[in-house]
């Protein structure tokens, strides 16, 4: 079985801080790494390799070296190869040009049986590489696993948890499979793992390489602010007992207002 | 001069702390209850490759650097503020590395692999009941008999003695005996891995009791009573009366690591008065308000600070002696950084939670907060453990004033 992961260089959102002034937040000053979701897709790889072998391949579309990091941290998760797609602009591609890189690669460097990705990014969240990934490979995708089986037969087995409840899909190989953070614990890399990986070679891909020089950002970010639901500040002073009446009326008429009632 | 990690030291603390959330911080209060690491808690961390950190990759270790052990410890007291785990992590990562240094190579072969998957133990023991800080004292002999030698005494104050019962192949630690004259004093001291339980029950002529603790119950401290113990010559480490200098090598490198800790136990103290000063209102208005709490509050945070910077100073030249072995540099370099960092660290720590104690009011008082196990798991360290306050002072003293007006 041979499974490509696309991963991403992203901000850690729960160490996100805001401006005091401005609400925009500090992308600059937050730590970076692979998002969870992301993690969740290299540990289950692993696991499919650990059971059926093959190999294990990561990708990730980066602006600058720093962002080799989480092709190292794949690597010091067990991944056995890493390409890293230079893009000066790469935090603002778009899903479709990031789709599109990623299926640049897997051509190039593939065929792959499998394309395992988070399900969404922990900063733009849109969930919608996984599947243009598909559309454009032409290949079947199934979205948000939440659990995976995987045979030799290349038969692919998730189940996904939906509102209405658990659904199970199949496809078979090539496919793409999105998976949500609920699909596994990923393992956390040892110190040797961690110092090993640091001397594996990464393989640099150049955009031209997979036709696609001059693909351009596509998103332009206008603004980007905290988002904050201004608190009502009402007083309704309920210190009078007699007016105890007034007051619960007085609140729920506000609630009716407000469409909570 | 740079004062950031490398990517290897963020990755690594990166990883420490994943595991010390999913493994460690859920349960850390149940530990200090129990007043038990749990066997399976050590051996997970063995496996996370949380214990012999700066021991080379050919001896069973993990091949990082005393910085990285640092940063683990650090991490862990976070986690675990009470200290028990972070005391556990750095007794198993700096008397390993020592051993790793100063022993032979077949005692290094044998013992720590098992110490790095936390299948053993490996401490100190050099205090006697005469006193920690007065090991030209040690009253401990050892005598040569063929190849072996006799052991009689009796050691106090010892962290692991249960955990040496209670891991699946148990373990011991770097121990100093008198083969000399008691007038020789620090002269005349051996140093032996002493190993009386390895894989079975324990070896004849070796008997523990536990003591009971105000603080940092996860780990157990004892005393162990030697009576005609035989140790095989191979366990001597180093040169026969040569024991106190590789001992202070290794209070070194140890005392980095117990200065780390209480950075960690006092980030964690800081990171709960932040949440509480701001949340907890007296007079209309958060308590964070009054100058009388935020004013302490930069004061204190500002101290943590330069304490860090001493710990990882400490840390730092450690690494140029010992794993980079850069020209220049000598291990009775550390002597004063170390002793400024594990002066600084503990004592400050205390003080913190002190105060952190008084801002939650009459709550920290009560078991109901859990702030007070940290309090008491720290304060341990302003008497002793690694070496006695004042003698961390009077390292400094000696060194600045110099050595014929500041005597021993």
């Amino acid at each position: 079985m041979k499974i490509l992961i696309p991963v991403k260089y992203t901000i850690d959102v729960s160490q996100l801080k805001f401006d005091e002034s401005t609400k925009q937040p500090l992308l600059d000053a937050c730590p970076k790494a692979m998002g969870d979701a992301d993690k969740c897709a290299v540990e289950e790889a692993l696991r499919i390799k650990e059971k059926l072998g093959g190999t294990t391949a990561v990708v990730s579309i980066i602006s600058g070296d720093e962002g080799l990091r989480v092709i190292r941290d794949a690597y010091a998760m067990g991944v056995d190869e890493g390409y890293a797609v230079y893009h000066p602009e790469a935090e603002r591609l778009d899903a479709l040009s990031i789709a599109r890189i990623i299926a640049g690669v897997y051509r190039a460097k593939g065929p792959y049986d499998l394309i395992l990705i988070g399900l969404a990014s922990g900063d733009t969240h849109s969930g919608v590489v996984g599947p243009t990934l598909a559309a454009i490979l032409d290949i079947p995708v199934i979205s948000g696993a939440d659990s995976l089986e995987v045979t030799d037969e290349g038969l692919v087995r998730a189940k996904c948890m939906m509102e209405d409840g658990t659904y199970v899909f199949e496809a078979r190989t090539p496919a793409v499979v999105t998976v949500t953070t609920e699909i596994n614990e990923p393992r956390i890399p040892t110190l040797k793992a961690i110092l090993k990986s640091k001397k594996k070679p990464i393989s640099k891909v150049e955009l031209k390489d997979i036709g696609l020089e001059g693909i351009s950002a596509g998103i332009e970010v206008l603004d980007a602010k905290k988002y904050e639901v201004p608190r009502k500040r009402v007083i309704i002073d309920a210190t009078d007992p007699s007016k105890i009446d007034e007051c619960i009326e007085k609140i729920v008429g506000l609630l009716r207002e407000e469409g909570v009632l | 001069m740079d004062f950031q990690f490398t990517e290897d030291e963020i990755r690594f603390r990166d990883s420490v702390i994943e595991f010390c959330k999913r493994y460690l911080e859920p349960k850390w209060v149940e530990i200090d209850e129990k007043k038990l690491i749990p066997v399976d808690l050590i051996k997970r961390m063995g496996e996370q490759g949380l214990f012999a950190i700066p021991v080379a990759e050919e001896y069973g270790g993990m091949g990082g650097t005393i910085t990285m052990a640092a940063i683990a410890v650090e991490e862990i007291a976070y986690h675990d503020p009470s200290v028990a785990t972070a005391v556990y992590t750095l007794l198993n990562n700096g008397w390993p590395f020592v051993l790793s240094m100063f022993a032979n190579e077949e005692v290094k072969g044998e013992i720590l692999p098992k110490v790095a998957e936390g299948e053993a133990f490996y401490g100190i023991a050099t205090t006697e009941a005469h006193g920690g800080s007065d090991i030209g004292g040690i009253r401990t002999t050892a005598k040569k008999k063929d190849g072996s030698w006799v052991i009689n005494g009796q050691k106090t104050f010892i962290s692991g003695v249960r955990e040496v019962a209670d891991l699946p192949c148990g373990g011991g630690w770097f121990m100093l005996a008198r083969t000399g004259r008691m007038e020789e004093a620090h002269r005349a001291l051996t140093a032996f891995s002493l190993i009386p339980r390895w894989n079975g029950k324990f070896k004849d002529g070796f008997e523990y009791s536990v003591y009971e603790e105000i603080g940092r119950h996860g780990i157990s401290t004892g005393e162990f009573t030697l009576k005609e113990f035989e140790v095989d010559d191979k366990y001597r480490i180093g040169d026969v009366n040569k024991g106190f200098y590789l001992a202070m090598e290794g209070f070194n490198v140890a005392r980095i690591l117990v200065a780390a800790a209480c950075i960690g136990t006092s980030r964690w103290a800081l990171d709960q008065a932040l949440e509480w000063i701001r949340q907890r209102r007296l007079f209309g208005r958060p308590i964070a308000s009054f100058q009388g709490v935020s004013f302490r509050l930069a004061e204190l945070y500002t101290e943590l600070e330069a304490a860090k910077l001493l710990v990882y100073k400490a840390a730092w030249l450690a690494d140029k002696i010992y794993i980079e072995k850069a020209t220049g540099f000598r291990p009775a370099d550390l002597n004063v950084p170390v002793a400024m960092a594990k002066m600084k660290a503990p004592e400050l720590a205390v003080k913190i939670y002190e105060e952190v104690l008084k801002w939650f009011g009459a709550y920290g008082y009560t078991k109901e907060s859990n702030v007070y196990r940290g309090w008491l798991g720290v304060f341990s360290y302003t008497i002793g453990a690694e070496g006695a306050q004042n003698i961390m002072r009077y390292i400094v003293a000696r060194d600045v004033i110099g050595r014929d007006y500041v005597k021993a």
